[in-house]
């Protein structure tokens, strides 16, 4: 098993090179390595076990993988199979494979490894290889973004450094266990850069422009997956130390409500789907025992529905309440549209419940509203008006098998967990979306509140990072 | 003292960002700080002693220099330097629209 894991932490990277050498089989081989992730992950989730690796000396790289990083590895692999199968019949050149399949096996390398500095390489690799997709159309846009992006998280990620040398002056090793005894700088270095590369709470400002503004795979691999990249090392430092526990969970808590606040609000398709990502990190930050289950049901709808929302004609929801939609389309956003609402039947009902188990009771109330705000923000796309045979863009087969995947993998997704359907926790779920439906109704629907971006200028992202630091220092200082 | 030092090039690099307002300068400033980073991964590494660490010369009573920091920060180096080159390759493309590489004009000239 040890040389299995090898080989399918280097099997992207090789393959990735190889694109580039033979540019003709670039989907293949692209398509081949994200399969056999999936296979890797599937086997570690159902035989449950873990496997822990230290290479070389007490220097070396540590390898932790078990099922909660299977879950992780798992939503990585069908995420990117689906956008590869999307980007199938487009026009895109082996460059765009290439990176896609480097940014993959980044993301494995970085769900797999418990040491800082191995962390620090895949965290690295996957913001290059994700700026590099970000600047594909090669418009002046789309390169701002991108040099933006690569900017806040480099930014992030040299305090960061400076934090992961602190923990090795107090135990000459890099292992995430040795951030206990650590001195509270150390801690807050460290956290920062992640919170920053992860998006979490005030200091993941940046990521609404980011995955707003990308091209439709990029956005979707993006919110998918690449974001879950930060929040995994804060979820497994959580698992090991019991003291960053509670921290962890008052930022998840945080995040949720920032998150969601700012989704109700939003007029545009794309935006409202970015913020509500920054949300749904709250949600896995909130619990960490179960974040695996929750990362694979949001990256499978989160993927779906931003490549649904590539195919409407519009992105501003004003605009689309007065044009119908495609019938087919329409019934696509309603399920991915559910299962995030946590509508029973789909696995983000399952996902819901497990999450809500497990929370601390002073964190019950704000989350079960950051629910009710979900509902909301997704009433958005359920109400939308919608007719048969009315499509303006068409839309080819790699769409449909692409979106048939991640919804398919949302219905399977259900055996994970399915002690979640009992009376109670229906009801309570579709509570949940009744209220915030007659909210939507009677109250959002009517708004036309906008509020202003912000604190997402380049400036303000630089700035509030130094105000991360202080709350964290803060926090553990307590 | 070194350590004041460092941390005040990580520091001085770090308000460069926000307070300049050409990108390229920006983006020295970026290098200022990883400078900065490496610096301190270096003294780290010579808290012991700084002679090189190899076993043939075992005379100076093991005042070595720590290798394991320098070897991870010669990792960080190479990463650094490989963003630095690509940013640069965007604000070159973006100088051709935007000659002056004012920051708060290219923020306005492309945000939604």
């Amino acid at each position: 098993m040890n040389t299995i894991s090898i080989a399918w932490i280097v099997l992207p990277f090789i393959a990735g090179f190889s694109i580039f050498l033979v540019p003709k089989l670039d989907r293949y081989l692209a398509i081949f390595a994200a399969i056999c992730s999936m296979g890797y992950a599937l086997q570690l989730i159902t035989s449950r076990s873990t496997i822990a690796l230290q290479l070389l000396d007490n220097f070396g790289v540590t390898l932790l993988i078990d099922s909660l990083s299977g879950y992780f590895i798992l939503t990585n692999a069908l995420v990117t199979t689906a956008v590869i199968l999307y980007c199938w019949q487009s026009e895109k050149t082996a460059f765009f494979y290439g990176q896609l399949i480097i940014l993959h096996g980044s993301l494995n390398a970085a769900f797999a490894c418990t040491d800082f500095i191995s962390l620090y390489v895949a965290l690295e690799v996957s913001g290059i290889a994700a700026a590099l997709l970000i600047a594909y159309p090669r418009t002046d846009r789309s390169i701002w973004v991108a040099l933006r992006y690569l900017f806040v998280s480099n930014v992030g990620m040299l305090f960061y450094l400076v934090g992961a040398v602190l923990v090795y002056k107090t135990h000459h090793s890099f292992t995430f266990a040795g951030l206990r005894g650590s001195p509270p700088e150390a801690l807050a270095l460290i956290f920062m850069g992640l919170l920053t590369k992860g998006g979490v709470f005030v200091s993941g400002l940046w990521l609404p422009m980011t995955h707003s503004e990308s091209e439709t795979p990029v956005s979707a691999m993006l919110s998918g997956i690449v974001v879950k990249a930060g929040v995994y090392p804060l979820v497994r430092c959580a698992l090991i130390l019991d003291e960053i526990d509670p921290i962890i969970r008052v930022f998840g808590v945080g995040t949720a409500v920032l998150g969601v606040s700012y989704a109700v609000f939003e007029k545009d398709t794309k935006r409202m789907l970015a913020f509500h990502t920054v949300s749904q990190l709250g949600f896995m930050l909130a619990a960490p025992e179960v974040s695996g289950f929750y990362a694979l049901t949001h990256g499978l709808v989160k993927s779906a529905l931003f490549m649904l929302a590539g195919a409407l004609p519009s992105r501003n929801f004003k605009e689309l309440q007065h044009h119908p939609i495609d019938r087919s389309l329409w019934i696509l956003l309603a399920i991915a549209g559910f299962s995030i609402s946590g509508f029973p039947l789909l696995s983000g009902f399952g996902a819901k419940v497990l999450t809500m188990k497990n929370l601390l009771p002073w964190q019950e109330i704000a989350m079960n509203l950051v629910a009710v705000g979900t509902a909301i923000s997704f009433a958005k796309f359920i109400f939308l008006p919608h007719k048969p045979g009315v499509n303006t863009k068409p839309i080819k087969l790699g769409f449909w098998l692409a979106i048939g995947l991640l919804i398919g993998g949302l219905i399977v997704a259900n055996v994970i967990y399915f002690e979640a359907y009992d009376a109670k926790n229906t009801i309570k779920a579709i509570a949940i979306i009744a209220v915030g439906w007659l909210a939507y109704l009677a109250i959002f629907k009517r708004t036309a509140i906008k509020l202003p971006r912000m604190f997402e200028q380049f400036e303000d992202l630089i700035g509030v990072m130094t105000l991360v630091t202080i709350l964290l220092f803060w926090a553990t200082f307590v | 003292m070194l350590e004041a030092f460092t941390l005040a090039t990580i520091l001085c690099g770090f308000i460069a960002i926000i307070f300049k307002q050409n990108l390229v300068m920006k983006i020295f400033a970026m290098d200022v700080m990883s400078t900065g980073v490496i610096a301190y991964y270096v003294l780290i590494a010579a808290r012991g002693g700084v002679f090189t660490p190899i076993i043939g010369n075992a005379k100076n009573n093991g005042t070595y220099a720590d290798p394991v920091p320098q070897a991870v920060i010669l990792t960080a180096i190479v990463i650094g330097f490989s963003i630095q080159a690509l940013m640069l390759v965007g604000a070159m493309k973006l100088a051709q629209d935007h000659p002056t590489l004012d920051t708060r004009e290219i923020e306005k000239g492309n945000t939604p």
